[in-house]
């Protein structure tokens, strides 16, 4: 099943596959804007937009109210929250909320919300790490971590049992998820990933980080942001910011490529504290899953 | 006897207060332990026993006290409160999960061209014994399985001799014990009265001495070592201390040895010899290669 022709076989079945999700009406505006300069943002517009969808509404204000958005005073209506957390914040918190809709209810009898609090995680983890080295768009490094692994959406609709299996083996190996996907399915969520981003006419910077993120190497223009990603994602998935399980390997993340790939643009890397931002990855654990689990609720 | 009114320090309802915040780093800086946002409670918790028993009524003038005191003396105070209780067997488990799962076999694959076939794991500032007992607990399990024909020898040293006497007779009460698991409990120990008595299979291997770790010629003669436990006795050391004593780590390890600390402990701007390691849900330090500069 790994030949290059049942990859190639395989995701032309996704190209053609009705399943494969289209980006909600909500979120498309959503999505243009946030890949704007911020000055270029219709606030109102985009209020409106949001407030149209209830339920996108009442999400984004449970997750407006959470600590992990810098908030403590209760926010109760959407115009507080853009007073209060700033438009881009409100529009991220949207996006959040957008993509985990994305998300089947049922998979086979896999609880696709583990894999949903990992996107939230990283999200999180990039903006903070990035504003720690000093990367010149923290916002941008918040939407790709959001976005990294949207082809595990893909793989959660068209290709359900497969997509099981190749969890199933992850988790029991403790081995990387794209590892076990490559091996099932013949192909990764970087690849399935891919064709979402071309569909959904994602920015080539946010393209690359999708497809390139466990490939770095293959990064051409953006390699710094992909680079974030991919060091931001490996210290999710060997702490409690994972798919649920958590790889059963050791990590010295000096030894990255990412690494090599980023000490170049940031200065701010070098001599930087892992050990602190490892430990305060412990605090957003029980808010990420707390709040994915409220939020999918509703 | 007048009451200062001592302020709750946190009440976590809103965001953290500035002045725990500032406390925070400077635990972080002065002892290399750090409290990420979710545990600033139990810093607040433990600066507020203090500050009572100092009768100081804010975190303010408590911050003050801590760094007016030219020997540390109310930073050791503040961490003996954060650090009590934490002595027990089991202590931290992912982190002795990945010693077992992942650093033992990566080091009997390192060795396995070796004719010796031997680990030695270094318990320093072992306390009252429940972490060599749990190291070598571990070892048993793995020995007609993985250290099947391996030899494991346990060094445990502590400063305090009232501690390792305690450590020798091996007698604990049930909080030391609270982590132990029935598999544990029922295969290692033997229940006298109120307390467990670990048996002597589990005393085989370890070896208990009382060593300082700022004796730098005896430091000099621990040799050998493929691991190295030193869990929250750094914190107390000063910055030129604790430099001297993470040296004499690199030199007492063998290559690729490692180094495990206290959770939440880092050695962040003490030493650029050893490499932060993440294993599952903990980390760790292993030994890199030395720089040309020495540094």
């Amino acid at each position: 099943m790994n030949t290059a022709a049942t990859k190639a076989s395989l995701l032309s079945r996704v190209g053609g596959l009705q399943q494969i999700p289209t980006i909600p009406a909500v979120l498309a505006p959503l999505l243009r804007y946030l890949q704007q300069p911020v000055e270029q943002l219709d606030v109102q517009k985009v209020t409106a937009l949001i407030a149209q969808d209830k339920s996108l509404a009442v999400q984004c204000l449970q997750m407006a109210n959470s600590p992990l958005f810098g908030r403590w005073k209760k926010i109760d209506s959407l115009r507080g929250a853009i007073l209060g957390l700033g438009f881009h914040r409100v529009s991220d918190i949207a996006m959040s909320c957008g993509l985990l809709n994305m998300m089947p209810k049922e998979c086979d009898g896999l609880d696709p919300v583990a894999l949903w609090e990992h996107s939230l995680g990283c999200a999180l983890v990039c903006r903070h790490f990035a504003r720690l080295i000093s990367y010149p768009d923290p916002s941008k490094a918040y939407l790709a971590g959001l976005l990294h692994d949207i082809g595990i959406i893909v793989n959660l609709w068209v290709f359900p049992k497969e997509f099981h299996a190749a969890y199933d083996l992850a988790r029991a190996q403790g081995i990387p998820l794209h590892e076990a996907e490559q091996s099932v399915l013949g192909f990764t969520h970087c690849d399935s990933g891919r064709l979402l981003a071309e569909k959904w006419e994602l920015s080539p910077d946010l393209r690359e980080v999708v497809s390139h993120h466990h490939m770095l190497q293959e990064s051409l223009e953006h390699a710094g942001l992909v680079a974030l990603v991919e060091l931001s994602d490996l210290l999710c998935r060997v702490s409690g910011l994972n798919y649920g399980y958590i790889e059963n390997r050791e990590v010295n993340l000096l030894e990255q490529k990412g690494f090599a790939v980023l000490s170049q643009q940031c200065q701010g890397l070098k001599d930087f504290d892992w050990a602190r931002l490892t430990f305060e990855l412990d605090s957003y654990m029980d808010e990420v899953q707390s709040l994915v689990r409220t939020i999918y609720r509703t | 006897m007048t009451t200062a009114a001592v302020q709750p320090a946190l009440a976590l309802e809103g965001p953290p207060d500035p002045e725990l915040v500032r406390i925070r780093d400077l635990v972080y800086r002065e002892a290399g332990i750090f409290h990420p946002e979710n545990k600033l409670r139990l810093l607040s918790d433990r600066c507020g026993r203090r500050m009572k028993e100092l009768k100081t009524p804010t975190l303010r003038e408590y911050f003050k006290c801590l760094t007016a005191n030219a020997v540390r003396g109310e930073l050791v105070a503040l961490l003996n409160e954060i650090t009590i209780g934490e002595t027990c067997f089991f202590r931290n488990q992912p982190q002795l999960d990945a010693l077992r799962q992942i650093v033992i076999p990566k080091l009997l694959q390192a060795k396995s061209h070796l004719p010796l076939r031997r680990l030695r794991i270094w318990s320093a500032g072992c306390s009252t014994g429940e972490e060599p007992y749990t190291l070598s607990m571990l070892m048993l399990e793995e020995a007609h399985g993985r250290l099947r024909d391996w030899t494991v020898e346990i060094l445990a040293t502590d400063l305090n001799e009232r501690s390792l006497e305690h450590a020798k007779n091996a007698l604990y009460g049930t909080y030391s014990t609270r982590n132990l698991n029935p598999h544990y409990r029922q295969k290692y120990f033997t229940q006298i009265a109120e307390q467990l008595q670990v048996q002597a299979p589990v005393h085989n291997s370890i070896s208990f001495s009382r060593l300082n770790l700022s004796d730098d010629g005896r430091m000099a003669f621990m040799k050998g070592l493929d691991v190295i436990f030193c869990c929250n006795v750094l914190i107390y050391f000063d910055l030129t201390s604790k430099r001297r004593v993470i040296q004499h780590f690199y030199n007492n390890l063998l290559p690729h040895g490692y180094l495990f600390m206290g959770h939440s402990e880092s050695l962040y701007g003490v030493s650029d010899d050893f490499r932060l390691i993440h294993l599952p849900g903990a980390t760790g330090y292993i030994k890199g290669e030395r720089s040309p500069a020495g540094k």
